[in-house]
């Protein structure tokens, strides 16, 4: 399963998306993201399975198709 | 209780000032084997994520062996010497670090079982009257967090993937898990740096703490930690906390202390 991971640099930054690993269940993807993305010092650290992102529109797509 | 705190070893009697060297070596000399248990499966893991955390917890093992390493300079150590000139039977690591896992399911037993034992250790020196050890533990704690996370989740994962895996993963617990617990040593062991403040247990303390810590997952694979409560002293040696007084296997030594590469060691 995909999880796409995300984080932000401080406090009241806006979360940003910065990568994505591939782990069997929550458990495994929370020890994952944590080693794999740990260059960097971070505020706080979010994942989410990528099939449960939502998508609202793409501007590739005719308005209509958004919809 | 001592309530006084001492800023250099010499400040400690020398009873508890040997004892107090033994358990950094004994904790030194584990995280350097157990990076180096993590850093053989970097490559070869399950998958990409799992090398990069076993590189990851390989570096962080590394990074306390050094600073613990270090701090046995205010004991009058030869730091260069305790890392790269010393012989396999003047090793104090944890006894089931001798020699290479040879599966994944014994490396994920070492990372689910020993790391915790070695964080329950340190988190025991958090309020040490011996101050630069104080100082310090914190850093290396917070950096512990995701470890045993890692070992445990694999450890379920495992136990959940079949009958081979729960076998497999079944037959590593139960090699490693008795030594684990006969490593915190007799109660009578640790007295005398739990009377001077510089840890907060005793060996049985401990134990009863590593067994509330890890029963909850044990106990999902049907092992029963309490099993090993009660363990066989005999032979074994407070000053090591081993009863094989032979150390790690040579292949591990040559790697641990650099063998192949001395000519390139910086003074």
């Amino acid at each position: 399963m995909v999880y796409e991971v995300f984080a932000r640099k401080a406090r009241g930054e806006p979360l940003r998306h910065i990568g994505n690993l591939n782990a069997p269940d929550d458990e495994l993807a929370r020890v994952y993201a944590f080693n794999t993305y740990d260059e960097e010092k971070w505020f706080d650290m979010w994942i989410a399975p990528r099939s449960s992102l939502v998508e609202v529109f793409n501007v590739d797509r005719p308005a209509a198709e958004n919809a | 209780m001592a309530e006084s705190t001492a800023a250099a070893s010499a400040a400690i009697d020398e009873k508890t000032r040997t004892a107090l060297r033994d358990l950094i070596l004994i904790l030194a000399d584990s995280k350097r084997l157990l990076g180096t248990r993590y850093a053989s499966w970097i490559l070869g893991a399950p998958e990409l994520e799992t090398g990069i955390a076993c590189a990851s917890m390989a570096q962080d093992e590394w990074g306390h062996g050094r600073l613990l390493y270090a701090l046995l300079k205010d004991f009058g150590d030869d730091v260069d010497n305790l890392e790269h000139a010393r012989a396999a039977n003047e090793y104090r690591s944890i006894e089931v670090l001798d020699s290479a896992p040879t599966s994944w399911a014994e490396l994920v037993a070492l990372n689910s079982l020993v790391d915790p034992a070695l964080t329950l250790q340190l988190e025991a020196l958090r309020t040490s009257a011996y101050v630069p050890v104080r100082q310090r533990v914190g850093k290396l704690l917070d950096e512990e967090h995701f470890h045993s996370a890692h070992g445990i989740a694999w450890l379920r994962r495992m136990a959940k993937s079949g009958a081979e895996g729960r076998a497999a993963v079944t037959e590593a617990v139960n090699a490693v898990l008795p030594i684990i617990l006969r490593w915190f040593g007799p109660a009578t062991a640790s007295k005398a740096l739990l009377d001077a403040g510089i840890t907060d247990a005793s060996g049985d303390e401990l134990r009863a703490r590593y067994i509330a810590r890890v029963s909850p997952v044990l106990s999902e694979i049907g092992i029963d930690a309490t099993t090993f409560a009660k363990p066989d002293f005999n032979g074994f040696d407070d000053a090591t906390r081993r009863v094989s007084n032979e150390g790690p296997d040579q292949a591990t030594i040559a790697k641990v202390r650099g063998d192949k590469n001395r000519a390139f060691l910086m003074d």
